[in-house]
């Protein structure tokens, strides 16, 4: 970013008090000067999310209060020839709200209402700005909740979870974003509006909700979200195994779905990440451990409990040095407590950290951690691994401190090598971060050209003019976006 | 520009974005500059990156409350308080902040004699109808006599603040009076410590601050004949907050034993509840609203709760993570359409509390909140009721 702006800075001189800009002013003709920013520090705050990566510059941000809204910047947006990028919470981790060139930012957390609960059907439709957290608590009374939990979930949003297709520890059993959303009202790049999906069962047609699940702000604008509620369940028992090495922590997962179970969560953290959280945040996970399983099992009050049995002797015959039953509330959010707060504690080792994120297959778990920890040793970074290793997801946290002469360069080139190994063992680019700028340019080492053509073409169904977040998920020349000159166009921002 | 920041402090941040939903201004706007996450990027941007300190900078960092609710939320641990006030001081230096008549009123606080006419100053216009006492945050009817404070013992100090002392007075004299029922002699500071320096030191005032918190520590030195180990007992949670800062604010060993023993008055009385008689509890539904520099500041709020417990018949905890009301020292003055707009979503977690008494252990909070109409006490207030009526022993 400094290059960026001293760049856009040296351009800008001389140029102090432009003249206003026309596309600025049919946006706040549209929606009232309030709902538009164009100064250089929002432009500056909207080119940036939680990654690493900022290679554009935001042009004017909008906060849309209705579809309205949304489908008149649409069309001002394409009247003027930009491309239009959705925000949410900007959590996200790949970049994907991070714009490239210099599009029209639109925040969506103004639009953060529920706009009617179904209790019958378990459904409710909500604005895609409502935060993934709150949607829980609005439906708590009810004895209901938003089951993907991802780590972010108090802050990041419906729409940026429908964008990104977020998972999180309790999507083992209940299943990622994707399968919690039945319908989604989006507002393509023309400004039509369009309903994907419905709420009966098997709405006919293609599936072109899930197609838009998960395409990360290319294929329009989600505007309204019909989400599923799921039940609380009645009980609920949390387990910490302790482990003398990853490989029998890994067994164990292998064990116990080989078994038929499948937990509401199952969660690995090798033997530095235990170091880490427990120095922070005194879970009271035993620091010799080599690694620790957090399971959770839930269901009706018997079912629930016969699992756990079942789940402490699978573990202990693989291997676990100790099992601990959570027996309240209390030490089940203690445990948790040390899982959720894995990042805090990474961040307290150094300033900066990437939190990487592929699939392996489960079986191939325990040597991936291990080729994970000799790759971070060899490029001189800290790595600890914390992740959802019930479904091979894997979320290495490379902590570093990017002040240091070629460390990033180190870390970048650490990441690209476990990327290499997740492929070589079977795996894929990202679990559930999405695919953003961090990976696009590996999107070719897991799909052919063919591959990559097909999922450009899908995408150009929704969008022709490819004015939807350009630049991110497909790499050139698979793109319709030029690339290059997205990342050259950058508007002067410190004016 | 350089705003002095530690570089260490400022690249803390990782931008994980966890602190969004606990930030007043960022909840009711939902916009990046008005975020703790925002906030410091900026701060990033103008000192390491040489971005000019723009208007719309200077307003992102205006519009904080200094509530440090995002610290509290915040897995990596970032002192956003602490980068806030070097940024305002930086922002005040180089006259893009608080200006001349905020400055000159702030110095007002420290006193005493100065404040006590504007207040009864301002007493007067309000009884004559001629300022909008709501809409400046201001107590319903500004007493224009106060009762007097009466030393009653060297056991503890009670520190009486500066605005609290002129418009809130028998709070402290209900705090003194729940002291002295626990077997406590009492000495108010009174004139000996004029003003803790908080309000100064939101405001980016570095050399007022400190030098009110040099006077305070002098004034102490020795009051009521202790030898300086005296506990200091506080009402106020902004007050209190930064009476225990005064170590890191003025960095002598001597500062930093001062503000060991400093307290918030629940936190030395929640240990000491046994020593007060048995009491039937006040027949009141209480919502208690934690200040923000009780809880994310001091982190000190769940005494409170403890102290209440057997004096009131029912204390409710709000939904709300103990988000800001809004109040915010001076800002309900100079924000007041943000801090309205905080404050609704706090009336509306009190609602849904279904509790008619607030209890408030902070002065600002208690008065923006009771400008919405609210029936706000102070916690000990409603302790002190509850010792009025002995309980009819079993
Ligand atoms: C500490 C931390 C922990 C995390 N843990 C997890 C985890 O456990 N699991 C997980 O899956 N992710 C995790 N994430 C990543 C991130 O939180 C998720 O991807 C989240 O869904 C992003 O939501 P957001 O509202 O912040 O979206 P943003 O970051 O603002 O945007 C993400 C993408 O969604 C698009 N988008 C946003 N809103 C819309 C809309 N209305 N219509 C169309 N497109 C839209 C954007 O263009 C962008 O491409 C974590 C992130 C952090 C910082
Ligand atoms: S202040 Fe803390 S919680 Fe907020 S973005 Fe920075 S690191 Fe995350
Ligand atoms: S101090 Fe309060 S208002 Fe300021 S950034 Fe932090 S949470 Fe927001």
């Amino acid at each position: 970013m400094t290059g960026l702006l001293s760049r856009a800075a040296g351009r800008v001189a001389g140029r102090r008090r432009s003249r206003p800009d026309p596309l600025v002013a049919d946006l706040v003709a549209a929606l009232g000067p309030d709902r538009v920013q164009a100064d250089a520090a929002a432009r500056y705050l909207a080119s940036r999310d939680a990654s690493i990566f900022s290679e554009g510059t935001a042009g004017p941000v909008c906060f849309p209060a209705s579809t309205e809204q949304v489908q008149a910047c649409m069309r001002i947006a394409a009247r003027h020839h930009r491309a239009v990028v959705p925000r949410g919470a900007g959590t996200g981790l790949s970049g994907g709200a991070a714009p490239l060139g210099s599009p029209v930012v639109l925040s969506m957390t103004g639009m953060n209402s529920v706009l009617e609960v179904d209790l019958d059907n378990r459904v409710a439709w909500v604005q895609p700005g409502l935060v993934n957290l709150e949607l829980s608590r609005r439906v708590a009374a009810h004895g209901l909740h938003f089951a993907p939990d991802p780590s972010s979930q108090q802050a990041c949003t419906i729409g940026g979870n429908v964008a990104n297709n977020s998972g999180g520890p309790h999507c083992l059993a209940y299943g990622v974003t994707s399968a919690h959303v039945a319908a989604v009202e989006v507002v393509l790049s023309d400004g039509e509006v369009v309903v994907l999906g419905g709420l009966e069962a098997e709405p006919g047609g293609y599936d072109l909700r899930g197609a838009f699940i998960g395409s990360e702000g290319l294929c329009g604008i989600a505007t309204a979200v019909a989400v599923r509620l799921t039940p609380n369940p009645p009980a609920v028992k949390t387990m910490l195994a302790a482990y003398p090495d990853a490989a029998s922590a890994a067994a164990t997962v292998g064990a116990v779905i080989a078994d038929g179970m499948v937990p509401a969560a199952i969660e690995l953290m090798d033997a530095r990440a235990v170091a880490v959280i427990e120095e922070f945040a005194r879970a009271g996970y035993p620091r010799d451990a080599g690694a620790v399983l957090l399971i959770e099992v839930d269901g009706m009050d018997g079912g629930a409990a016969i699992q756990a049995d079942r789940v402490v002797a699978i573990a202990s015959a693989n291997g676990a040095a100790s099992v601990r039953v959570a027996a309240d509330e209390a030490e089940r959010a203690r445990l948790w407590k040390g899982r959720k707060n894995a990042f805090g504690a990474v961040a307290n080792l150094e300033p900066d950290y990437y939190l990487h994120d592929t699939v392996v297959p489960r079986s191939k778990l325990a040597e991936v951690i291990e080729a994970v920890g000799e790759i971070a040793d060899r490029h001189g970074v800290s790595v600890i691994n914390v992740f959802h290793a019930g479904d091979g997801n894997l979320h290495p946290i490379l902590a570093y401190d990017s002040r240091i002469e070629g460390m990033t360069e180190r870390v970048a080139a650490a990441g690209e090598e476990i990327i290499e190994v997740s492929l070589a063992a079977g795996g894929a680019l990202s679990g559930e971060h999405g695919i953003g700028v961090e990976k696009r340019d590996h999107m070719d080492k897991m799909f052919s050209p063919a591959d990559l053509d097909h999922q450009n073409r899908l995408r150009q169904a929704f969008d022709p003019h490819c004015r939807m977040n350009p630049g991110k998920v497909l790499p050139s020349p698979h793109s319709c976006a030029d690339i290059a000159s997205l990342k050259a166009a950058d508007g002067a921002l410190w004016g | 520009m350089d705003l002095g920041l530690d570089s260490d402090e400022l690249v803390s941040c990782v931008a994980c974005g966890l602190c969004l939903p606990h930030c007043p201004t960022y909840v009711i706007s939902g916009r990046d500059a008005e975020s703790p996450r925002g906030r410091i990027a900026l701060m990033h941007a103008v000192q390491a990156e040489g971005a000019p300190v723009t208007d719309e900078v200077v307003r992102s960092m205006q519009t904080c409350v200094q509530c440090r609710g995002c610290e509290t939320a915040c897995p990596s641990g970032v002192p956003f308080g602490h980068l806030m006030e070097g940024t305002r001081a930086a922002l005040v230096s180089a006259g893009r902040i608080t200006g001349r008549w905020q400055r000159l009123g702030l110095a007002a606080l420290g006193r005493p004699r100065l404040l006590r006419a504007a207040s009864a100053g301002l007493g007067l216009l309000q009884r004559l109808r001629m300022i909008p006492s709501a809409r400046l945050g201001l107590p319903e009817r500004i007493p224009l006599r106060r009762p007097r404070l009466r030393a009653s013992g060297a056991d503890v100090l009670l520190f009486t603040g500066c605005v609290m002392d002129a418009w809130q007075r028998p709070v402290h004299r209900a705090v003194q009076r729940v002291i002295e029922a626990a077997g406590a002699g009492v000495t108010p500071t009174g004139a000996a410590a004029p003003c803790c320096g908080a309000l100064p030191a939101h405001a980016g005032l570095e050399r007022l601050s400190k030098s009110m918190a040099e006077r305070v520590m002098a004034g102490l030195e020795g009051l009521g004949g202790g030898a300086g180990e005296v506990p200091v007992l506080v009402d106020s949670a902004g007050c209190g907050a930064a009476l225990k800062d005064y170590g890191r604010l003025l960095g002598t060993e001597e500062a930093r034993r001062f503000s060991a023993r400093v307290f918030d008055v629940h936190e030395w009385l929640a240990p000491r509840l046994d020593r007060l008689p048995p009491v039937r509890p006040l027949e009141a539904a209480v919502a208690v609203q934690d200040p923000c520099h009780l809880r994310h500041v001091q982190r000190a709020h769940e005494p409170v709760y403890e102290v209440l417990e057997p004096f009131v018949e029912s204390v409710a905890t709000l939904d709300d993570d103990g988000l800001c009301c809004g109040a915010g020292g001076a800002y309900s003055v100079l924000e007041p359409e943000r801090a309205r707009m905080i404050r609704d979503r706090k009336l509306a977690a009190l609602e849904r509390s279904g509790a008619t008494v607030v209890a408030s252990a902070n002065p600002g909070c208690s008065l923006h909140l009771a400008a919405a109409g609210l029936d706000v006490r102070h916690p000990l207030e409603l302790v002190a009721q509850a010792l009025e009526v002995p309980a009819l022993r079993a």
